[in-house]
């Protein structure tokens, strides 16, 4: 480990940003993409509204 | 004989595919005009982006030659993920290049590169995108069916069949939902894969052990298997091409770009590219591990490709089997419906552009945009089908990437901070960056060229098709004689 200590922390850094990662962006993605889809939906009815 | 289990991981598999699907078509309905279907009204914020760049630039096929990487190279075989993650992180960072291509309002970058070069260079640029960007996409589907197969212990008969229904699958939610559907489907292939990948490598550092695969590295290749510059296989080429390479992808890369093009402003699109940087690493390292692994539990192989599926479908247990599979079919599915979206939306914005002369109602655009995604599966299919892959696969990706990978960056770069930049230079700079890499890829097919391109290799051509591309849009630009505006002259 200490001859590679290079490789074994990046290694080691991997599993842990990613596995954090993972979790936080499982929960705030979710939230971007429920306001992603009603700004669209707000959109499109305001464009219908003003077409009619 | 592999550990799938049909009843409990094929359910897996199953449910996974299923919640996939209704994701994708269950946003079809936000999707009216042309810039919500390719750039999903430019309203996706930071974590999505992450999310949705992250799973498009995983696929099974990187999975694939990364682990290749791993096994024929050791830890080295990392060396490009690292690049690309400095890479990104310094052009985040900085918002050198993504800032005013962002703050331009584009939809792809050939419609930015007429604003300086004109209409001719736009097409120009438009074709040798998708040219790159297809013949590199061409390989996915087989290497993809290849990973299926062996994991699952299937017959390769069904290589075909599978894939073709998988795309088929990809494509019905790609042409309804657009944009939109790539980024909700990416989200939820992005913590399956993710689950997959982290409980997959966690099992392999426990049960191989870390001391075994240095050993394996060790005995193998020496110090050039933890150093890329003493490796016979590597050495300075290899890291020089893969800086260039990097660089250009991550300042020209369609499929990355369009996560910058899809954000709801230049900032979060920089945010995207420095949280993600680090993903980059773990692209390379992760399934590296895997390869390195399969080293030194199988020893010597034949096809370096499938070393790694051959050893996993050992040493995965049922159960954990099903999660890999959902996870490499989640990785395989982002990067398909990415890559079909993204290649059709330069299709449509830049090479008909022309045909266009009138501006086309959003219904008919719409009607275009989902006819060439439906053209880009069926070329995938053939293509993927057909085409012979020799030398490694990671080296083929960057030899037909840079087709484009050149020329665009030093296009994009020059429009955006060298006020002496034209046409003239920007032609020949495309026509350079094209000619090498088919020259060599010709090349290395025919036989008797194969010893010269051999000889040549792929990392002296890469770099000079970077270094020319460069030179040749200085060189142009220098000679077209300036137009002096009224106001200079007077």
């Amino acid at each position: 480990m200490s001859q590679h200590w290079f490789w074994w922390a990046l290694t080691a850094a991997c599993v842990i940003w990613y596995s954090t990662i993972t979790v936080y962006v499982a929960i705030k993605g979710a939230s971007d993409i429920k306001n992603m889809l009603a700004r669209l939906d707000a959109t499109n009815k305001r464009e219908a509204a003003e077409k009619s | 004989m592999t550990n799938f289990n049909w009843l409990l991981d094929g359910s897996i598999v199953g449910l996974y595919l299923l919640a996939t699907m209704v994701a994708g078509l269950m946003v079809r309905k936000y999707v009216g005009k042309v810039e919500q279907f390719l750039v999903a009204g430019r309203e996706m914020d930071v974590y999505l982006g992450i999310a949705s760049l992250a799973a498009t630039e995983f696929g099974i096929v990187t999975c694939m030659y990364t682990a290749q990487n791993g096994y024929e190279k050791g830890f080295a075989g990392a060396t490009p993920g690292i690049l690309m993650a400095l890479a990104m992180a310094g052009v985040g960072l900085t918002g050198f290049v993504i800032k005013p291509l962002r703050d331009s309002g584009v939809i792809t970058i050939p419609e930015l590169l007429e604003q300086r070069f004109g209409q001719r260079i736009r097409w120009a640029a438009g074709v040798v995108i998708v040219l790159g960007g297809l013949l590199n996409m061409g390989v996915f589907l087989r290497t993809g069916g290849q990973f299926l197969v062996l994991v699952a212990g299937l017959d390769v008969r069904y290589l075909e069949i599978m894939m073709t229904a998988l795309l088929v699958g990809v494509a019905i939610y790609t042409i309804l939902g657009g944009m939109l559907s790539v980024l909700v489907t990416d989200f939820l292939q992005f913590v399956v894969m993710s689950v997959g990948l982290i409980l997959v490598t966690i099992l392999i550092l426990m049960n191989v052990g870390w001391e075994k695969l240095v050993t394996a590295v060790d005995t193998n290749y020496g110090v050039g298997g933890f150093n890329p510059f003493v490796n016979p296989t590597m050495g300075w080429q290899y890291v020089l091409f893969n800086l260039m390479l990097n660089t250009a992808a991550v300042l020209t890369w369609q499929t990355i770009i369009a996560r910058v093009l899809a954000a709801k402003d230049t900032n979060t699109g920089r945010k995207v590219y420095t949280r993600t940087s680090f993903f980059f690493v773990c692209r390379f390292l992760i399934p590296g591990v895997w390869g390195i692994a399969a080293l030194a539990t199988l020893g010597p192989v034949a096809n370096t490709l499938e070393a790694m599926p051959r050893y996993l479908s050992t040493a995965v247990p049922a159960g954990l089997m099903g999660i890999l599979i959902a996870a490499m079919l989640a990785a395989d599915m982002s990067t398909d419906s990415s890559y079909m979206l993204t290649w059709c939306s330069v299709i449509y914005n830049d090479i008909m552009a022309p045909f266009r002369k009138k501006p086309w109602s959003e219904k008919k655009g719409l009607f275009w945009n989902r006819t060439i995604i439906a053209f880009i599966g069926i070329f995938l299919l053939l293509y993927g089908l057909w085409y012979p892959l020799k030398g490694d696969l990671w080296t083929y990706l960057g030899v037909t990437g840079t087709i484009y990978l050149a020329s665009i960056s030093v296009l994009l770069i020059a429009c955006c901070y060298w006020r002496r930049a034209n046409s003239w230079g920007a032609g020949a700079s495309i026509f350079v960056s094209a000619v090498i890499p088919v020259s060599y890829l010709v090349m290395e097919q025919l036989p008797s060229t194969a010893a010269l391109a051999k000889s040549i290799g792929p990392y002296y051509s890469g770099i000079a098709t970077y270094l020319l591309s460069g030179a040749a849009m200085v060189v142009g630009s220098l000679l077209k004689p300036q137009v002096r505006s009224r106001k200079e002259a007077a």
